[in-house]
């Protein structure tokens, strides 16, 4: 089996894995870090999103060997303290319901806010859409995105 | 206010090696069903520390409706604890708890009165304490931030430092609950226990669970229904880095039908065991089996409609008020109208999973389950083990809606675990998930009325035809609760009443879908309401307060009633509310549905908008309930947000249909799900009183549905008879 260097929350682990393992599975298997969520497999539900470069990606359809060149961050290494504005955000409004998907959520709202501090309701939306919220916290995330705006703000 | 439960026998104090004072409960004896004269076994629900935390067991499973904040605020209430120095434990499934499931809407129904009971029963054994300790009237003492304290003399005493007179103290015979209005806990917005791991990805799921020479398993089940394994080549599997065993699954060899006769079997498959979650899907994918489906009815869904609705003349009476023949023949005029409600699936965001560890005599296991107790009988039929062999752990549920009151992905952990001699994380991929679950059942329902020259009703027909009464959650023979009994609306309205069910058989697992029959029948009894005033050129919301009439309690059955007053009160607040009577803009338009659900009342309307080529938009929804007291607001609004949502979206998309005994559906490409950029505004108010509380998972989703599909007639003119509404 292979190994491969990834950067994960700014440091490097190296693992052994297959070529076409999905980094997903790197992270939650391998390097045991769990708050990045199986939902579907294929790219279609935004539980796995974590940023590679600082961008928002699946980690379950990008394989471990495409993703050597930059910093993943999960939701565990997302801010000091467990401190970013989106997740103050999120404690403050009580957003999540059974919270599967929220760090999935989580991790889209935060790199939304980084390229665009100030999102319209349509960019907001646009950027939102490939995460999916099964019990319906929809409308309190959308009031987190008001709150961490104001908050990066300051 | 007394409580009723004169059972001081029910709890009792101890001092542990530590020096806490222990609070343990044996709950089952509480429960009328359930008498028992003796009790010798506990089971903690609070413990005060000497250092002044207090920890408050969360009994019952919690899948994302808020019970693990809920129930312990419920007893941090009467005990008058401090809610910023009480840590929160999940408890693991135990009898003695009695009632730990989720479903129903019944965790705060039924433990309303209990949680109130244990904690006011420890606040007056902390009471008499300090009065003893201070030499005063126990009458002058309340508690408060987890101190007593002297109302008189304003002189306080923590109760870390009652516990040894506290403990000596025989319990009170009786215990006086807090009046409602000193409430200090319920009532507040109260942020989720978890919530600090939630947003950090620190909260463990079961699926998250990781023990010592654990290895990870999946299954490839039959996709047809009731088929079986003819044979398999697993030689590719088996070349996959990381797999160590191919194992079939045949639950004829695991005990059949485990969950009754008339159950769905659990479905036979092959599953691979690996070391890694991705090699075990891997391996899955080059598994080349054989299926046998000679045991299957091979059913397609416009094939199983089609038996349903011939199954509309060949009913039995589940309720006959009256006469509706004769209704019929004096009637001025007659309506009727047939609709149709797909299967759904429940698809929660965690995948079925579990995690058991079965290497000794003793089964321990991590479940993602609304429902342990079935588990355990289930390990117990299986495997002929007694319950102290049985260790269930209850981790949070990435979401329930009902398909965790199946286990039947925990019992095949459980085989495979205990075959291969390991711990096992089993984990199902998407597509097995929606694959095999216990759908909503589809259905085919036909209302007819009978009217008086004003256009009211004088009879009401009501035939329901689908195959629910196949499933029913492990007993045997009756139904399911997902299809017409003698308590649906309207029954107790109409002087002449009929209520049939037409049986069909088919090989669909079929289940619990959140809000049940609800799920399906608010939508076609509202929407022909609609259509009955539509008729009658009266307003919707106006023909329906005439058709509910005015206030009184209206007997249903013998032991239930309807109260009025609450169900006009939140079809007036959220006539007001909505701006109901404003008129809209061209191409808008409001649907109005109010119901009674688990003891709530909710009211809803919906706006929509249609631009020119009739697509739909959902602009606002408008909510008024009154569920009694609520527990904690920031909860109760989430339930209500989600149930809403709920509806709207499986009213939009939900439809699961089959071809040739198998499920098409398979992942969230063609089993969609509402996106962020079509939800609209939610305006939820609650009634305020001071009436028990009721239950809030089930009742806001179902007059969602029938609202949606009633503003989208105001909205275009169109009757939309069929669910989902975009095909």
């Amino acid at each position: 089996m292979p190994s491969y260097t990834l950067t994960v929350n700014s440091v490097e682990k190296t693992v052994s894995v297959d070529t076409d393992t999905p980094l997903l599975w790197v992270l939650r298997d391998k390097l045991g870090l769990t708050g990045t969520k199986y939902g579907c497999g294929k790219g279609l539900c935004g539980a796995c999103t974590v940023q590679y470069k600082g961008n928002a990606v699946r980690s379950c359809t990008l394989t471990a060997d495409s993703v050597l060149e930059g910093n993943i961050t999960t939701i565990e290494g997302l801010s000091e303290g467990q401190n970013h504005p989106v997740q103050q955000a999120w404690r403050e409004l009580d957003v999540p319901q059974c919270g599967y998907c929220q760090s999935g959520q989580i991790i889209s709202a935060a790199t939304l806010l980084s390229k665009n501090p100030k999102p319209t309701e349509d960019e907001i939306n646009a950027s939102m859409a490939g995460n999916i919220c099964r019990c319906g916290t929809y409308t309190r995330i959308r009031e987190a995105f008001q709150l961490a705006a104001s908050k990066l703000d300051e | 206010m007394k409580n009723t439960l004169k059972r001081r026998n029910f709890i009792k104090l101890t001092v542990s090696a530590s020096g806490a004072l222990i609070a343990g409960v044996h709950l089952q004896s509480c429960m009328p069903k359930k008498p028992q004269a003796e009790v010798h076994q506990f089971s903690p629900l609070i413990k005060i520390d000497t250092d002044g935390w207090i920890s408050l067991i969360a009994k019952n499973p919690e899948i994302g409706q808020g019970v693990k904040t809920a129930l312990p605020m419920i007893l941090a209430e009467e005990l008058g604890a401090n809610w910023n120095k009480v840590k929160v434990v999940q408890a693991d499934y135990d009898t003695i708890y009695d009632e730990q499931w989720a479903g129903g809407s019944y965790a705060i129904i039924l433990n309303w009165d209990l949680m109130r009971t244990a904690g006011a029963m420890v606040r007056q054994v902390l009471i008499e304490a300090a009065s003893k300790k201070m030499n005063l009237p126990v009458e002058e003492f309340i508690t408060k931030n987890s101190k007593v304290f002297h109302t008189k003399s304003n002189k306080t005493l923590p109760f870390e430092e009652l516990i040894a007179e506290a403990s000596q103290i025989p319990l009170p015979e009786e215990v006086e609950f807090k009046p409602t209005d000193s409430f200090e806990i319920v009532g507040k917005n109260i942020p989720q226990v978890d919530l600090d791991k939630l947003v950090s990805g620190g909260a463990e799921f079961a699926i998250d669970i990781k023990l010592p020479e654990m290895v990870y398993a999946t299954v490839l089940k039959n996709p047809v229904f009731e088929g079986g394994v003819s044979s398999y080549d697993d030689e590719d599997a088996r070349l996959v880095n990381g797999v160590i065993d191919i194992i079939e699954l045949n639950n004829a060899a695991y005990g059949g039908r485990l969950l009754g006769p008339n159950s769905p079997n659990f479905v036979n498959g092959v599953a691979v065991i690996a070391n890694s979650t991705w090699a075990t899907f891997k391996a899955a994918k080059k598994l080349k089996v054989v299926w046998d489906n000679t045991g299957s009815r091979k059913e397609n869904t416009d094939e199983i409609f089609e038996r349903f609705h011939a199954q509309l003349s060949n009913t039995s009476i589940e309720r006959k008020d009256g006469d509706i023949a004769k209704a019929k023949r004096s009637a001025a005029s007659s309506f009727e109208a047939v609709y149709e409600v797909p299967f759904l699936a429940h698809a929660t965001m965690e995948p079925m999973n579990c995690t058991v560890d079965f290497r000794t005599d003793v089964c321990e296991v991590w479940v993602p389950t609304q429902n342990p107790e079935a588990l355990q009988e289930g390990l117990i039929k299986l495997f002929g083990l007694q319950p102290e062999q049985i260790k269930i752990h209850l981790p949070r549920i990435g979401g329930a809606f009902g398909r965790r009151y199946y286990v039947d992905y925990a019992m095949d952990a459980a085989v495979l675990s205990k075959k291969t001699g390991k711990p096992v994380k089993l984990t199902w991929t998407r597509e097995e998930d929606i694959r095999h679950d216990w759908y909503r059942p589809g259905s085919v329902q036909k209302i007819s009325a009978s009217l008086d020259k004003d256009g009211m009703v004088t009879g009401w027909q009501h035939i329901l035809a689908n195959a629910s009464r196949k499933t029913s959650l492990g007993r045997e023979g009756g139904p399911a609760g997902t299809e017409i009994d003698e308590y649906d609306f309207p029954a107790g309205f109409v002087p002449n009443l009929q209520l049939e069910y037409g049986h069909v058989l088919s090989d669909v697992p079929l289940g619990q879908w959140r809000a049940v029959a609800s799920s399906a029948n608010a939508f076609t009894v509202h929407c022909f309401l609609d259509e009955l005033a539509i008729l009658n050129k009266t307003d919707p919301i106006d023909y329906f307060l005439k058709f509910i009439g005015p206030e009184r309690m209206v007997p249903v059955v013998d032991d239930y009633e309807f109260d009025l007053k609450r169900l006009i009160h939140v079809v007036e607040k959220v006539r007001q509310n909505s701006n109901w009577d404003t008129p809209l803009p061209e191409g808008q338009g409001r649907g109005f549905a109010a119901r009674k659900g688990a003891g709530s009342f909710i009211a809803e309307v919906v706006t929509v908008s249609a631009d020119e080529n009739r697509k739909i938009k959902i602009l606002k929804v408008d909510a008024i309930v009154d569920c009694g007291i609520v527990v904690n607001p920031s909860g109760a609004t989430a339930q209500v947000e989600g149930g809403i949502l709920e509806g709207l979206c499986a009213a939009l998309y939900g439809e699961i249909t089959f071809k040739d005994g198998a499920t098409e559906q398979s992942n969230f490409h063609d089993y969609k799900w509402m996106r962020m950029g079509e939800v609209p505004e939610i305006h939820i108010e609650f009634i305020k009183n001071e009436l028990p509380p009721r239950g809030l998972g089930e009742p806001p989703l179902p007059p969602a549905i029938p609202a949606l599909v009633n503003a989208i007639y105001a909205a275009t003119g169109k009757r939309i008879r069929k669910l989902p509404i975009v095909q």
